[in-house]
């Protein structure tokens, strides 16, 4: 039509040819607001004796718009999630705050949803103009009364497993035949659900369960619970429904078939499955791509070696292309998957069938990579001389944007960067990084848990080999904006700025720590504080440090809102002592060494040593001499020493002196 | 001897196997023009010489340069003492460049680092280029780490002129001045015992080293310039961190296979890239069950099954669905079908016509068939109304349907008082 068209256009385009050149040329700059690439519908007007042709008509989503409004829009690192803006007094400081936050957000909405779905006659009225039919009560219950086919339907489409065969059986028995695509869907129900009813999360009895679930991520909730439960409770059983109704079926065809298999692979009756596949070649049908997918998956199961294992999927396939059956990108991926349990036979073969699905213009997705370097590099093996695949499927995927195809998409992410972090290879790292900010590959990374190992994994990585400036950099990028670090991922900063030596940043940190919630770890602080202590810095410095290690005692002496509390050590009270001291605040460091007392604990040697110094320097007589009677309360086998050494440095009054004479006759007989 | 050596470059050539990495002194070479063939052995077990490392799983290249031992056994001699030296040949077992210029047997062949010294220009660096025959080189293994990382240095500065890559280059190589590398001695000793007074030779060939390594910056510099258009179109590799390849010299000359002796426009990228692809696990042989152009048989299709949705679901859960900013709420909305959509073009809110066609609205005249009178006022009444509600676009086809019958019920009712009236 467009070149008839163009033909009757020719001759009076050939005449108007400037102008409409002209105006072509000046409307066309202004569609460049198109979101998608329109290329392909650029109109060719290079020159007027030329066919013109029409563009063609250019259909937007409608979410066309605000695609291209939302992509206008940065990370802003200052600001936390967007689901915490509405109120900033709820705004998550710490990661469990974050949990909690965003689980109750999830689980008022499902609330809200349960109770709209169970008092359905309570919201009738429709507000909204036009009507929403998603804002309206479910019905959960159903309308179909009488026993016939349509009603067999309406359950199979509530999913109400048990509901459905009854009703199935009693059509039997009354004679009705039911068509073969009706028991299909019902056998797909019945397979899938492996004959019980889906745990419905708005049936009262659930609330308990969901309860328990709420410390779980609010995503994973549906669906790894149900995928637990589902393993846990229900394995394929014997002579089930779904067998009961397949041997109903007088003349099965490929979809009852694969229904049969996907389900028994789905509850974990592998062989019976390949025995149904048998059944089906000996009736002379042909599987389709899903019965094959599911039979792949199940291949590792049923075969012990991994030579055997190899040689069943390679069958399968031969199979598959005997009966002529396309594979698509999710047997590529089961292939991937099955050869992660083949060992050596996986690494040998893994390219080829990535090569050989690629000769099918099949694209390997996220989830493909990832098998990919689970095959090549499994966590706790050795790494030697494997980096390369990684650099290898790094080079393949940088700068493209995946769209989500297979469930397993989202494991590529933390599985790279575990593998960088396995290899310290940080190079990769940042590539993996990037690929992130491609597109939409941030949908990718998965849910909130998943985000937290990956940036976990990343920061780690980064501490470990990174200059402390970038390091930083890094870090007031990501926390708290996207990321709540763990102790041990705190620890790793702390380690990092140690090697760079930065500790002046410290204080910093030491704020940032208190915010995060780590306040109240106790090994975090101790390191915290033997840092400071270790050695002497300058003075401004320490004056920070000073400040920090009161902020931290004061850590000690609240406890958090009735939580466990810190208990002081012999080792970071001499630390805190040390801190202080070394920032001359005398008194402060006085107080500490009176808690050594009331905590039971006993400052070494080096301590009191280094305290008689700063007193000395002050030249204050009195504290050296109480100095010597907490050394003799302690019974510490270097108290002779010190006081020989007030006798010596200190200029002491006779009273003074007879009593110190009088400490050292005591600790003498107590030796 | 002329035709093996061709032959074997026509290999090189064509298994596109090799980065060739040379340091080409076209002053040294000129002046050694009438001497006998130069034997490049030493040289290319030395990290600073003219090193080729090149990557080749070619057997034929190997078998032919077994071949050629047999014909050069002087040639031989030299590299196994090389080897025997226990320098860098496990990665470099073999690689000899051999120039039909003639030259003495060993003529201190680690000068030929020095590019600085060229005086002649591009002509001549290409005369010789295209003079001088290269050997198939071997490498038994290649590390894996290192090739795909050189690939990515270039992307980081893809921009970077060879020459300033040469000054920095040379710049590296400024910094070892003053101690020579040991493997740089050992080469030399392996070149001096081939001469008859080994001890003068070997001591004057590394008197000559240290006397290269003391060229002032300055100079480089100054002859930089003059590099920097030799080296223009040349290869420059990637600059590597470990402690072989930064001693190495960056000026790697190739040929292609465009007749020219030298490739002009791709960059460094490019040839890196090629080494890549053609390293990539990616491109590996395929398990050959299916075939390409394969017709699926159709089966029937009854739409979604609930494994589909349930995939689909599967899927929504596994990814990351929380908006980032208001407009990605926005787009959830809309797509839950909260939201009135965003309008896209100026047919928003058009649902129930959507399916109308214009004409419908426009063209009212069938509506006024039988119904009403053929002429006369009341048709002509009806005409203005039909031409009236054609040009109202608050209405809907069947509104101004209901419109016309209204007026048709209501002309029937006073069918009595028209009669009257008009007959």
């Amino acid at each position: 039509m467009a070149s008839s068209c163009s033909q009757a256009l020719r001759h009076h385009v050939c005449k108007s040819s400037r102008i409409l050149r002209v105006h072509l040329q000046k409307a066309w700059p202004n569609r460049s607001f198109v979101l998608n690439p329109a290329a392909d519908q650029q109109p060719a007007v290079s020159s007027p004796e030329e066919e013109i042709v029409i563009p063609k008509k250019k259909t937007w989503s409608k979410e066309a718009v605000l695609q291209a409004l939302a992509s206008t829009v940065n990370r802003d690192p200052t600001a936390s999630d967007y689901r915490f803006q509405d109120d900033p007094y709820l705004t998550p400081k710490t990661s469990s705050e974050f949990k909690l936050f965003s689980l109750s957000q999830e689980s008022g909405r499902n609330a809200a949803k349960y109770f709209i779905s169970t008092y359905p006659k309570y919201f009738q009225k429709d507000y909204a103009q036009p009507h929403i039919p998603c804002l309206m009560p479910e019905t959960l219950e159903a309308q179909i009364e009488e026993v016939s086919e349509a009603a067999l339907i309406e359950r199979i489409q509530m999913r109400k497993v048990k509901a459905a065969v009854d009703l199935y059986d009693q059509l039997q028995q009354a004679g009705t035949p039911v068509s073969l695509d009706v028991t299909n869907q019902l056998l797909d129900l019945i397979c899938f659900y492996g004959d019980c009813d889906p745990a419905q999360e708005n049936v009262p009895e659930q609330r308990n369960e969901e309860t328990e679930d709420v410390q779980d991520e609010p995503q994973t909730k549906k669906g790894r619970a149900s995928k637990a439960s589902d393993k846990l409770k229900a394995a394929w059983k014997e002579n089930n429904n779904a067998e009961r109704i397949f041997a109903l079926l007088s003349e099965p065809n490929t979809h009852s078939y694969s229904a049969l298999i996907r389900g028994m692979v789905k509850y974990g009756a592998y062989s019976k499955a390949f025995s149904t596949y048998t059944d089906l070649l000996n009736n002379q049908l042909k599987a389709d791509v899903s019965t094959f997918n599911a039979l792949i998956t199940a291949a590792p199961e049923v075969k012990e070696k991994y030579n055997e294992k190899w040689e069943l999927i390679v069958d399968l396939l031969k199979q598959m292309a005997e009966q002529k059956v396309k594979p698509n990108l999710l047997t590529l991926n089961a292939v991937l998957k099955a050869l992660r349990r083949c060992g050596t036979v996986g690494k040998s073969q893994a390219f080829p069938v990535i090569s050989e699905m690629r000769a099918l213009s099949i694209d390997p997705s996220l989830a493909s990579y990832n098998h990919l370097l689970s095959i090549f590099y499994k966590p706790g093996a050795p790494f030697q001389g494997q980096t390369d695949i990684l650099q290898e499927v790094m080079n393949e995927v940088s700068g493209k944007s995946f769209t989500p195809q297979d469930p397993d998409d989202a494991q590529f992410f933390i599985t790279a960067v575990r593998i960088c972090l396995d290899t310290k290879d940080i190079e990769q790292a940042y590539r993996v990084h990037e690929l992130l900010g491609v597109g939409e590959n941030w949908r990718l990374l998965g849910n909130d848990f998943q985000q937290n190992i990956y940036h976990a994994r990343f920061f780690s990585l980064l501490c470990m080999m990174e200059n402390i400036d970038v390091v930083l950099k890094w870090y007031r990028d990501l926390v708290p904006s996207v990321y709540y670090p763990s102790s041990n991922v705190m620890r790793d900063l702390l380690q990092a700025l140690d090697t760079d030596n930065r500790l002046d940043l410290i204080p910093q940190i030491w704020k940032d720590l208190k915010q995060l919630g780590h306040g109240n770890r106790q090994t975090l602080v101790e390191e915290l504080l033997t840092l400071m202590a270790r050695e002497k810095q300058n003075q401004e410095v320490q004056e920070t440090f000073a400040e920090c290690a009161l902020d931290i005692k004061k850590m000690y002496d609240t406890g958090d809102r009735g939580k466990v509390m810190m208990s002081w050590t012999a080792g970071s009270l001499s630390d805190l002592v040390s801190v202080l001291l070394a920032a001359q605040r005398r008194q402060d460091a006085w107080e500490i060494l009176k808690l050594f007392k009331t905590h039971n604990r006993v400052p070494s040697e080096e301590l009191l040593d280094k305290f008689l110094t700063c007193i000395k320097e002050s030249g204050d007589v009195n504290q050296a001499l109480e100095l010597v009677q907490i050394s003799a309360g302690f019974c510490l086998p270097g108290t002779p020493k010190l006081i020989q050494r007030v006798q010596q440095e200190f200029l002491l009054s006779e009273q003074q002196k007879s009593m110190l004479s009088d400490l050292e006759i005591q600790t003498f007989n107590s030796d | 001897m002329y035709r093996r050596l061709l032959i074997n470059i026509y290999q090189v050539r064509n298994g596109l196997i090799h980065t060739q990495n040379t340091r080409l002194p076209s002053t040294k070479c000129k002046e050694r023009e009438s001497f006998a063939p130069v034997i490049w052995a030493p040289c290319t077990a030395r990290p600073l010489g003219t090193s080729s490392i090149s990557f080749s799983e070619n057997k034929e290249s190997s078998t032919s340069l077994s071949e050629d031992k047999e014909k050069r056994p002087e040639e031989n001699e030299a590299k196994e003492e090389v080897n025997a030296d226990g320098q860098k040949s496990t990665e470099i077992s073999n690689a000899t460049l051999t120039s039909q210029l003639e030259t003495e047997p060993v003529d201190k062949p680690e000068d030929s680092k020095q590019v600085e010294k060229t005086k002649s220009g591009k002509e001549s660096l290409l005369e010789l280029l295209g003079a001088m025959k290269v050997e198939v080189t071997t490498v038994r293994k290649i590390r894996p780490s290192k090739t795909p990382r050189m690939s990515e240095r270039p992307d980081q500065e893809p921009m970077e002129s060879t020459h300033s890559m040469f000054q920095h280059a040379t710049a590296e190589g400024s910094q070892q001045q003053g101690t020579l590398n040991p493997a740089l001695v050992a080469a030399v000793s392996a070149a001096a015992s081939t001469l008859p007074n080994r001890h003068q030779a070997e001591s004057e060939l590394l008197k000559q080293l240290r006397k290269h390594e003391a060229v002032p910056d300055t100079q480089r510099r100054a002859d930089g310039q003059n590099i920097g258009h030799i080296i223009a179109d040349m290869k420059v590799g990637g600059r590597k961190t470990n402690g072989r390849s930064s001693a190495r010299p960056t000026s790697q000359i190739r040929f292609d296979d465009d007749g020219k002796g030298y490739t002009q426009d791709r960059g460094i990228t490019g040839e890196l890239d090629a080494v890549r692809r053609r390293k990539s696990p990616f491109t590996s042989k395929r398990l050959n069950i299916f075939t390409a152009g394969m017709e699926q048989d159709t089966l029937s299709v009854l739409g979604p099954t609930l494994w589909d949705i349930d995939l689909a679901n599967q899927i929504v859960q596994a990814t990351n669905q929380a908006p980032r900013n208001g407009f990605e709420e926005m787009i959830q909305w809309t797509k839950e079908g909260k939201l009135w959509q965003y309008p896209i073009n100026n047919e928003a809110g058009l649902e129930e016509e959507a399916s109308v066609p214009f004409h419908e609205h426009v063209f009212l005249e069938k509506h006024l068939d039988e119904s009403f009178p053929r002429q006369g006022p009341v048709r002509h009444f009806m005409e203005l109304v039909i031409t009236g509600l054609a040009k109202n676009h608050h209405l809907t086809v069947q509104q101004k349907k209901e419109h016309i019958d209204w007026f048709r019920d209501y002309f029937r009712q006073k069918d009595d008082v028209l009669k009257e009236a008009e007959a």
